[in-house]
């Protein structure tokens, strides 16, 4: 299934600068995955050696954080992913 | 009551429409706390401060290095080692001395915290870090005043305006913090966050325009984007989920 996935900034050298990109997944991880077979690269972006999520980042499913277990969470058909950097200073 | 004085001052926001001489008597009889006087703070409480809101608590414990004078413009070289509130309150009361300026030079901790914002209608969060922003999110909610979050990292900025109850808090959107680090930032980013929430500020004691409620603002300046991601409140929120869903 196909979900619409928002790209932070720091992200889009990996998309050709496009902020929003489609993946196919029934997980953040496997729209993770398919990600990776379109932009290489950006899974090592977005997570350690361990294949888990960098705590630096932060992925939302329509609006809702996916925190914690982020990669197994679910998604369906017409979601919205969007991934964020935390952002802190004042 | 608005004084002659006051009528001069503030005409050139009075002539907005919706604003008028009634806007400008709520922002006077508006108490306003702004959690944090360094980057956001500094914005928030100079435009607060010329448009007029009655009083500001500004609470921060810190003191003035060389090193905050790139972005925290209530500041310069000669306030270097005083205390941030000392020198903040002067700078405001310069620019209007019709405001009352209250400071407090204390750190923001869960013991203090409901003390600190006593009497206040609205919490400004210009913190530099996630653990006080929580205890005042929490405050925010348990006393069911409006809280307006800023944040800022190198040219980027968020913002958000949560209304308990209605919107979704900021445990809602950040369930968990993020490792404090030192940031880089750069002036204008908050500049234009900090103008964001004094924006909000403004608009919901007035009562005009559309609120950034339950919208995350995303600003990149590198790019110069803004990006909106729609908030919903999350129904496990440790913080919110207690207030009824009917007033979503």
């Amino acid at each position: 299934m196909s979900v619409r996935v928002r790209l932070h900034p720091c992200l889009r050298n990996f998309s050709d600068g496009r902020q929003e990109v489609e993946a196919v997944g029934q997980t953040i991880g496997e729209c993770i995955d398919d990600l990776e077979s379109k932009f290489p690269g950006i899974r090592q972006q977005l997570c350690d050696d361990g294949g888990k999520l960098l705590t630096k980042y932060d992925i939302h499913i329509n609006g809702r954080s996916s925190y914690p277990e982020e990669l197994a969470k679910p998604v369906k058909a017409g979601d919205e992913l969007t991934i964020l950097t935390f952002v802190a200073e004042g | 009551m608005t004084t002659g004085e006051e009528l001069r001052r503030y005409e050139r926001q009075m002539i907005i429409e919706g604003f008028g001489r009634e806007g400008q008597e709520r922002l006077k009889q508006t108490r306003v706390v702004v959690a944090g006087a360094g980057g956001l703070g500094s914005v928030v409480s100079i435009y607060l401060t010329v448009a007029g809101v009655g009083k500001i608590r500004l609470i921060d414990h810190d003191r003035v290095e060389l090193g905050n004078l790139n972005r925290q413009i209530l500041y310069g070289n000669r306030d270097i080692g005083r205390r941030k509130v000392d020198s903040a309150k002067e700078k405001l009361e310069s620019l209007n001395p019709e405001v009352k300026v209250e400071i407090v030079s204390e750190a923001i901790l869960e013991d203090n915290a409901f003390e600190l914002v006593d009497d206040c209608d609205l919490i400004v969060d210009a913190m530099d870090n996630f653990t006080t922003r929580y205890i005042l999110n929490k405050v925010a909610i348990n006393r069911d005043i409006p809280f307006f979050h800023g944040a800022v990292r190198g040219f980027e900025g968020r913002a958000t305006t949560i209304i308990p109850g209605q919107t979704a808090c900021l445990k809602c959107i950040y369930t968990r913090a993020p490792q404090p680090e030192p940031a880089p930032v750069v002036g204008v980013a908050p500049a234009v966050i900090g103008s964001i929430q004094a924006t909000e500020v403004v608009k919901y004691i007035v009562g005009i325009g559309d609120l950034l409620t339950n919208r995350l603002l995303i600003y990149d300046g590198l790019s110069l984007e803004f990006m909106e991601m729609k908030l919903k409140r999350r129904p496990d929120c440790e913080e919110c989920q207690h207030l009824t869903e009917g007033r979503e």
